[in-house]
């Protein structure tokens, strides 16, 4: 039997494309139903506002530096 | 409520929200605490007149509504017990723009009515003071301005400077009194000066600079204009008990003047030649004042209040408790300002030293001296000049000035042969008596008295040296110093200074640097190790004059390929940073760059601080490189090939080139990698280009390029880092593609297949010899590595024996093969050995087996 999933294409930078594919790699692919090329995914739909805020969030870590200053030299 | 100004000045006021939020403010952002003065009701009623000073000033808010800036800045401290500035409710205006300024909407602040022709903003709450520079008297405001405030940013139309503890103390040690502070502020201010300002200016000025302590006929004295504050302190526990017995009387004589003082190099000197009359009016009363000294013991009582400025009252203390008594004025709010006679010290020798006649100091230079040398003592403090503007020259006219012992501390060995030249060359000074301390030669000086050259870390030492350096140390510790020069005094950690000045006996300090701040905000230990800071120049106005190159700035974005970016996700944060370094688009940039700034005739220097990568770069486009472990004599073979051949056009510099480096030819910078957010370091690279020797030619350029990886956290450390040069007036411009740069001949990288061996490879290479590249941070090269060695010469010659299938090694499941390209230090090396007969790779097979033979005897011991 045929088993369908709604899916959303998702466009994107490969940038984000690149993290999109690391938090779904990290939650037991549930985001992704297939990579399609640089720009493009395929994602469930169901999941989409879930990835939305992960990437939201991820966004932000990566504009805050992780480290405290080393500035003692 | 008038409906003009809203448009504009709302989205002015937005904007400069914007800035003010991404670029870093220098000081802890805290939020501010709730005031209760400005909304405060109160029921007053304001007349007319206000109302038609609001509307000019809302006419003039809409032409220029740049002066929100200052409300936006937080920062500064506030005085406490505030809260008389009552506000009429009516006086604030409420329209769109409002709710942006929150608390720092003064438009209920009254403008005088000639405010067009004032220059000055000032924000009451901080102390924050905005300069139009476009006004016809901005010239003689920011003249006083640097006097008494610290500048803050200073971009073309507007400045801000900010009135701090530290800077109105400076402004008392130059001499300047509250009261003149007051009415000068008064005269250039568009608005009424806010009682709280003036109040804060009062408190500050009454304790700072009132007490000095004076080191004359090398006994100190602690001394005062005002007699009632010698008093204070008199009647206190501990100084008072400190006091020397037997000189009970409180000495009074009378304040020097400028007098007969003339700093070397200055158009004054200049004019001494020539016509001396009135420096001969001048000195009588000069020398009277000293000769007179003795005998003008009076009682406290006699001196009545006369009003008389001149006065000076002192008492003495003894050499062991001077620390102990500054500390205790620090205490009980007196700072002590330290200040040397060193015109009237005849115990420590004169040193033979002057400017050479056809030296010509610059004006900011001599402004610089001049706040050192105000009534003709020396005065310590720390003078702030940009990179190139001539630090050197300053430090040693002050010395021809004091013409006393010098002690000249810098951070490597390669600046102290430096400063020993400089010395030579500017001044007429025997060179017997400028003398080099530091590992690998410890001289003395042959006169009675002389300049010692040595560094910081020499001097602080407190592991066991050598005989020689032991007794070196004792000599420097047994005598008097007439000047201590600290160059590039924000490098140091403030322990060390206190190292330093407690073991070296020095009667003034003179701190030199480029940058003062710090990361880590300590950079006001210094005012109170040091001094306060005297002088700080304008990055713009000295390009413009053409003494510093002026330099186009631009922040190069590269995009991380898929793969890196993937592996950059995954990766730890010390492989984040190799990875976001080694990005190939960076690396494309990088070389796109230099080949189209070779192709101009430019000299240019790559800077990374990832040591990993600066070999690759350097290793695959074939240019010379320096990094901490380059041994000494290689290092200046490089920057010998650097500075003359007209083949060797870039160099790559790790970190230990971000200072003191001199390198007048180069003219073009490229950052491929950098510490963080430090705007220290930042600025610290512009400065090598910024003293380059064609910076007069018509229309000549500098540039400075940052290359950062797009979505990585360099972004955020980049616009973190620019914050400094944005504030000294410096725009950077953002380029996103670079024309053309696919067309590059032989560009690296530029496939896929490419770019994924050099993923492989970069985490490959970092898990093995990640521990092996540890960079020392000195510009020392590694005692003991005879010059020979090429980098990384024995350490990627290990072989290693594997196992793996045959497809592996053809290439399948990542086996990566490294092709290693020849250092170009070598090829140079080459060279010089052929001449010199120097470097290992220029040895004959003859020497070589002596090397062995050798090695292998000293194994055996």
């Amino acid at each position: 039997m045929v088993k369908a999933v709604r899916g959303v294409l998702v466009e994107c930078e490969p940038a984000i494309k690149s993290i999109l594919v690391h938090i779904d790699s990290t939650h037991h692919h549930e985001f992704i139903i297939e990579d399609l090329d640089d720009t493009h995914l395929f994602v469930k739909e169901t999941m989409l506002q879930v990835l939305k805020s992960k990437l939201e969030e991820r966004l932000k870590e990566t504009y805050r530096p992780e480290e405290p200053l080393e500035d003692s030299e | 409520m008038p409906p003009k100004r809203k448009a504009p000045s709302g989205q002015a006021g937005a904007a400069k929200a914007g800035r003010a939020s991404a670029m870093s403010t220098p000081g802890p952002a805290t939020p501010r605490s709730i005031d209760s003065s400005i909304m405060s009701d109160a029921d007053e009623d304001f007349d007319e007149d206000v109302t038609e000073a609001q509307r000019q000033r809302e006419a003039l808010l809409s032409k220029e509504a740049d002066e929100f800036v200052n409300k936006f800045t937080f920062g500064g401290k506030r005085l406490q017990g505030q809260g008389d500035e009552i506000v009429p409710r009516d006086a604030r205006r409420y329209d769109s723009a409002t709710s942006l300024f929150k608390k720092r909407d003064f438009s209920h602040l009254p403008l005088k009515p000639d405010h067009l022709n004032r220059p000055l903003w000032i924000d009451p709450d901080n102390c924050t003071v905005v300069l139009e520079r476009f006004n016809p008297l901005a010239e003689q405001a920011t003249d006083f301005l640097i006097t008494i405030a610290e500048p803050k940013s200073r971009p073309t139309f507007l400045h801000e400077y900010s009135l701090t503890p530290h800077s109105l103390y400076a402004a008392v040690s130059v001499g300047l009194r509250p009261k003149d502070i007051i009415n000068t502020l008064e005269r250039f201010l568009k608005t009424a000066l806010p009682d709280m300002v003036r109040r804060k200016i009062e408190h500050h000025t009454k304790s700072f600079g009132k007490v000095k302590l004076v080191l004359k006929h090398n006994r100190y004295f602690v001394e005062s204009v005002d007699a009632d504050v010698l008093q204070i302190l008199l009647k206190d526990d501990v100084i008072g008990s400190l006091r020397v017995h037997g000189s009970d009387d409180i000495t009074t004589s009378y304040a020097p003047t400028m007098g007969g003082l003339v700093i070397p190099g200055t158009q004054n000197a200049a004019g001494v030649r020539q016509a001396d009359l009135k420096q001969a009016e001048k000195k009588p009363g000069e020398g009277e004042g000293a000769s007179n000294e003795a005998d003008l013991f009076a009682a406290l009582n006699e001196e009545d209040d006369d009003d008389d400025k001149e006065a000076v009252h002192a008492f003495e203390i003894s050499d062991a408790n001077v620390e102990t008594v500054q500390k205790r004025c620090l205490d009980i709010g007196y700072p002590i300002l330290e200040e040397y006679d060193f015109r009237n010290d005849d115990v420590n020798p004169n040193l033979e030293i002057d400017l050479r006649p056809n030296t010509q100091i610059r004006p900011y230079q001599e402004k610089s001296l001049s706040k050192m040398f105000g009534n003709g003592r020396a005065k310590s403090g720390i003078i702030v000049l940009p990179c190139g503007a001539g630090k050197t020259l300053v430090g040693i006219t002050a010395a021809c000035t004091i013409k006393k012992g010098v002690i000249v501390l810098c951070t490597s060995s390669m600046s102290v042969v430096q400063w020993r030249q400089e010395f030579l060359k500017w001044s007429n000074i025997n060179p017997d008596d400028v003398a080099i301390f530091t590992a690998e030669s410890k001289n003395k000086f042959s006169g009675s008295t002389g300049i010692i050259v040595t560094t910081y870390s020499m001097v602080t030492n407190s592991r066991e040296r050598s005989h020689d350096s032991k007794k070196m140390m004792d000599f420097l510790r047994g005598r008097e110093w007439g000047l201590m020069l600290l160059d590039e005094v924000h490098v140091v950690p403030a322990e060390m200074f206190r190292r330093v000045i407690s073991s070296i006996k020095s009667h003034s300090k003179l701190g030199l640097t480029a940058t003062l701040l710090r990361e880590d905000d300590k950079i006001s230990h210094l005012n109170f190790l040091i001094g306060p800071k005297l002088y700080e120049a304008n990055w713009m106005e000295l390009s413009q004059q053409g003494h510093i190159a002026k330099v186009q700035c631009a922040e190069v974005w590269c995009p991380m390929p898929t793969e890196f970016y993937d592996e950059y996700l995954r990766a730890s944060a010390r492989m984040k940073r190799t990875l976001y370094a080694m990005n190939p688009r960076k690396f494309q940039a990088c070389q796109y760059l230099i080949n189209y700034h070779e192709a101009r005739g430019d000299k240019i220097i790559v800077f990374s601080d990832e040591l990993y990568s600066l070999k690759q770069y350097a290793l695959k486009l074939k240019k010379v490189f320096i990094y901490g472990g380059t041994s000494q004599a290689e290092r200046m073979q490089v920057l010998e090939n650097f500075q003359h051949n007209p083949e060797v056009n870039t160099l790559f510099l790790s970190k230990i080139g971000d200072t003191s480096l001199d390198l007048p030819e180069a003219t073009c910078l490229i950052q491929i990698s950098s510490h963080f957010g430090s705007r220290r370091q930042e600025a610290q690279r512009l400065g090598r280009i910024l003293r380059a020797k064609r910076r007069n030619d018509e229309g000549f350029n500098a540039f400075f390029y940052s290359l950062v990886s797009k979505d990585t956290q360099e972004m955020y450390y980049s616009s973190k880092r620019q914050a400094f040069l944005v504030d000294q007036g410096y725009a950077f411009k953002v380029i996103t593609q670079l024309a053309n740069i696919e067309k590059t001949p032989d560009l690296a990288f530029a496939t896929p297949l490419e770019c994924r061996e050099l993923l492989q490879r970069t985490l490959v290479d970092n898990e093995r010899g990640a521990e092996d590249e540890v960079e020392t941070d000195d510009l020392f090269g590694k005692p003991g590595r005879g010059g020979g060695r090429g980098v990384g010469g024995r350490k990627g010659n290990g072989v290693r024996r594997t196992a793996g299938t045959l497809g592996e090694l053809a290439g399948a499941q990542d086996m990566a093969y490294i092709e290693q390209n020849r250092a170009a230090n070598k090829a140079l090396k080459g060279k010089g050995g052929k001449k010199g007969g120097g470097g290992a790779d220029g040895q004959s097979k003859f020497f070589k087996g002596i090397q062995r033979e050798k090695e292998k005897s000293r194994a055996r011991n």
